[in-house]
């Protein structure tokens, strides 16, 4: 037996794949996560309202679906209802975040793979001409900060954000700024629209090179968007069927009723799955379970997308075109709602602090995300973190395994392998920070 | 841009910690033209820090033994070492796991036979090797990481948080309690203490611009003690903290210590000296941006 290893980079944390080969087939393919801090061990204790300032720093990729995430577990044990307000600043920050993170993930993991390079701060090595490139790169980072930006003004903080409370937010957004922010997102979109048309353009280059958008089999698809339009600071997880029949929403009070859980020795992150069947969350199943994006850009690229492959669609290199779609649609929802008076007073609800167990679900760029509380005396008993990387991580392991079949043989083991490794990694975007907490 | 050979080479290893540093980083793109990334696994696919690396940004704390691995075998390579965030200053959110039942049932259950091993302990990057500067921040700004990469010496900063929040003291409002930390009214332009928040502005470094406190959130301190504060005692400091609270309030003394040592504030508070054991020795204010 033949042990292949492979070190990831260009993923949020630190994680690597092990594949096994014997008489020229892959026996076996392992993603393992290989960091842990321990978040769920050491919040017990902890006083509950001081939830929403500590989990954010789960993770600085994903700090802002863990604050809403964290503010709305508790909402549900104190039983309170945030203003309308509230929910739209909370919703604002959430498209910050995927901005942030799709911009990160399209442009700085996953666009050097396109053409070859180690990074896009590296691009000049690659064969494409320099200053080209140069101005993809300070155009690709223009891009992301928006997101950063948008978090800082609807959260406070730029990394780890504040603003959001139980019981609503702290403040509003004073029309100044918000108009301010406006001009920007619109002189930025169609920076973003040209450059994830390069990426798509990009990718179709590198579909011929390769010969595939991804081999593997269709799958279950898993997300908290809404029907109609996308939706982030969500209420109900949906499942979608490989053949594109939705087969479960629940609230995220019943999520154990649906989704089991099982750890392994060979990595800090568990293994969910629906029904025993392999699933997928992230963006590709966002785009499969909602009818629209609801906005005329975003629309446009999502019917492009449906006339190519169709609905659901399945090849795991979709999950970075799908990715592109939602941010446009984070540009274009976010000038939307900036366009509206986002600066009264109604901003929280007083509440008292009770015990009890609660849930808060967002849909966070990687999927749902639920916070789960038990609080005694005031005081976390219990704290659970639902990841949505865990989610990917039996579908991740199974592409891996197709993406072996095809460059292993009993001849020998193709170099692009390596490549192809990498590749599947990122289509999934993990995040191992949250996955292991 | 990054292939040119007279620019300065930096690299970033990423320890056990949340990446936020990196993000921060990444958001100061101002480098890009003035510094060659070398290693950076969050975004360039290399895997080893290279030869020829002025400068090693740490970010992270040491949680399993391929850390300490990873730190030692890049600290030596690179001339200068900055410990980045409170994670790799103090072991960061970690520590709020330092006590017994939390560590016992942490090493029982967590440990994962077929990987990096996990210390029973968070531990801090100067605890195995020599730091040259410290900058710290939960995660330090972009303007901070631009100071610590361009010229320490030349960063211009408020002594602290207070003097960059702009917010007014006033003498006649003085709550007689404190508002837990998620209440949601905050009246505009008013001290957060007048207010009745635990806001610890009034003795945190100051550089970060006051970015939490002027929307609305007291400041935790993420930036630890200002330099008055930072080689003494944590009673010197929390001392402090008091007659702040004592000058504008009525709030009882020892509802603002309990406060003091919750685990929101002391995941911070703790990361220059590790007051509580007394264990290690309090790090230079001129070693910190």
């Amino acid at each position: 037996m033949t042990t292949l290893r492979f070190p990831l980079s260009r993923i949020e944390g630190h994680a690597r794949v092990e594949m096994e080969v014997l008489d020229g087939k892959v026996v076996s393919a392992q993603f393992q996560a290989i960091e842990m801090r321990g978040f769920r061990y050491f919040m017990l204790g902890t006083p509950a309202e001081q939830m929403p300032v500590i989990v954010p720093r789960i993770c600085g990729v994903c700090s802002t679906a863990h604050h809403v995430a964290s503010v709305k577990a508790l909402e549900d044990i104190f039983e309170v209802e945030p203003p309308q307000l509230a929910n739209d600043i909370r919703e604002l920050l959430l498209l910050g975040q995927l901005i942030q993170n799709q911009a990160t993930s399209l442009f700085i993991f996953t666009m050097p793979d396109r053409v070859g390079a180690s990074s896009i701060f590296h691009m000049d090595e690659s064969e494409a001409d320099p200053e080209q490139q140069l101005s993809l790169a300070q155009r690709a980072l223009k891009v992301r900060q928006m997101g950063t930006k948008l978090i800082t003004l609807a959260g406070g903080q730029f990394i780890h954000p504040i603003k959001a409370v139980v019981g609503g937010v702290t403040s509003g957004i004073k029309k100044e700024p918000a108009e301010q922010m406006l001009a920007e997102l619109q002189e930025i979109l169609p920076i973003a629209c040209t450059l994830f048309d390069e990426y798509w353009e990009m990718s179709m280059a590198m579909r011929e090179r390769i010969g595939t958008w991804g081999d593997d089999q269709p799958a279950y698809y898993i997300a908290s968007t809404g029907r109609n339009r996308p939706a982030f600071n969500s209420q109900e997880i949906r499942v979608l069927g490989p053949n594109g029949t939705e087969r479960a929403s629940f609230p995220p009070r019943l999520f154990r009723n649906y989704l089991s859980y099982e750890e392994t020795e060979y990595s800090y992150a568990g293994q969910s799955s629906y029904e025993g069947q392999v699933m997928r969350a992230n963006s590709l199943a966002r785009i499969n379970l909602a009818l629209a994006m609801g906005t005329p850009l975003a629309d446009g690229y999502m019917q492009k997308l449906n006339q190519s492959f169709g609905k659901p669609a399945h090849p795991i290199l979709l999950f970075d075109l799908c990715r592109g779609i939602e941010l446009v649609y984070a540009f274009e929802r976010a000038i939307e709602m900036l366009s509206n008076d986002l600066d009264y007073e109604d901003t929280a609800v007083p509440y008292s602090v009770k015990d009890g167990e609660g849930f808060g679900l967002v849909e966070a760029p990687r999927g749902p995300l639920i916070h789960h509380y038990k609080v005694k005396d005031g005081l976390i008993e219990d704290a659970e973190f639902i990841i949505p990387t865990t989610h990917n991580m039996l579908a991740i392991e199974r592409a891996l395994k197709v993406a072996g079949e095809r460059y292993v043989s009993p001849q020998g083991i193709n170099l692009e392998l390596e490549k192809a490794v990498g590749r599947v990694v990122r289509a999934f975007d993990p995040c191992i920070a949250c996955a292991t907490q | 841009m990054s292939s040119k050979p007279s620019l300065p080479r930096f690299a970033v290893l990423q320890l056990s910690g949340c990446a936020g540093c990196e993000v921060s980083l990444l958001n100061a793109s101002e480098w890009v033209e003035q510094y060659q990334l070398v290693y950076m696994p969050l975004v360039v696919s290399t895997h080893a820090v290279p030869k020829d690396t002025e400068i090693l940004l740490v970010s992270g704390g040491v949680r399993n033994d391929e850390d300490i691995w990873n730190l030692r075998r890049s600290a030596q390579i690179a001339k200068k070492v900055v410990a980045v965030g409170t994670c790799a200053i103090s072991g960061g959110v970690a520590n709020l796991g330092d006590r017994d039942e939390v560590r016992q049932m942490f090493m029982a259950q967590a440990n994962r036979h077929h990987l990096p091993h996990l210390l029973p302990k968070s531990q801090p990057i100067d605890a195995f090797v020599d730091v040259d500067l410290y900058l710290p921040g939960c995660p330090p700004t972009p303007e901070l990481f631009m100071a610590a990469l361009t010229g320490p010496e030349d960063f211009e900063a408020s002594s602290i948080v207070c003097q960059e929040c702009g917010r007014k003291k006033l003498k006649d409002m003085r709550p007689k309690h404190l508002l837990g930390f998620q209440q949601g009214e905050v009246l505009p332009d008013i001290c957060l203490i007048n207010q009745g928040y635990l806001c610890v502005g009034s003795s945190t470094r100051g550089g970060c611009r006051a970015i939490c406190t002027r929307p609305g959130h007291p400041c935790v301190g993420c930036r630890g003690p200002s330099d008055a504060y930072i080689e003494k005692e944590s009673q010197v400091w929390f001392d402090r903290v008091q007659s702040v609270f004592e000058r504008l309030t009525d709030i009882p003394p020892e509802e603002i210590n309990e406060a003091l040592h919750s685990p929101q504030l002391s995941l911070f508070l703790f990361q220059f000296t590790d007051y509580m054991n007394g264990n290690r020795p309090a790090r230079p204010k001129e070693k910190i941006l």
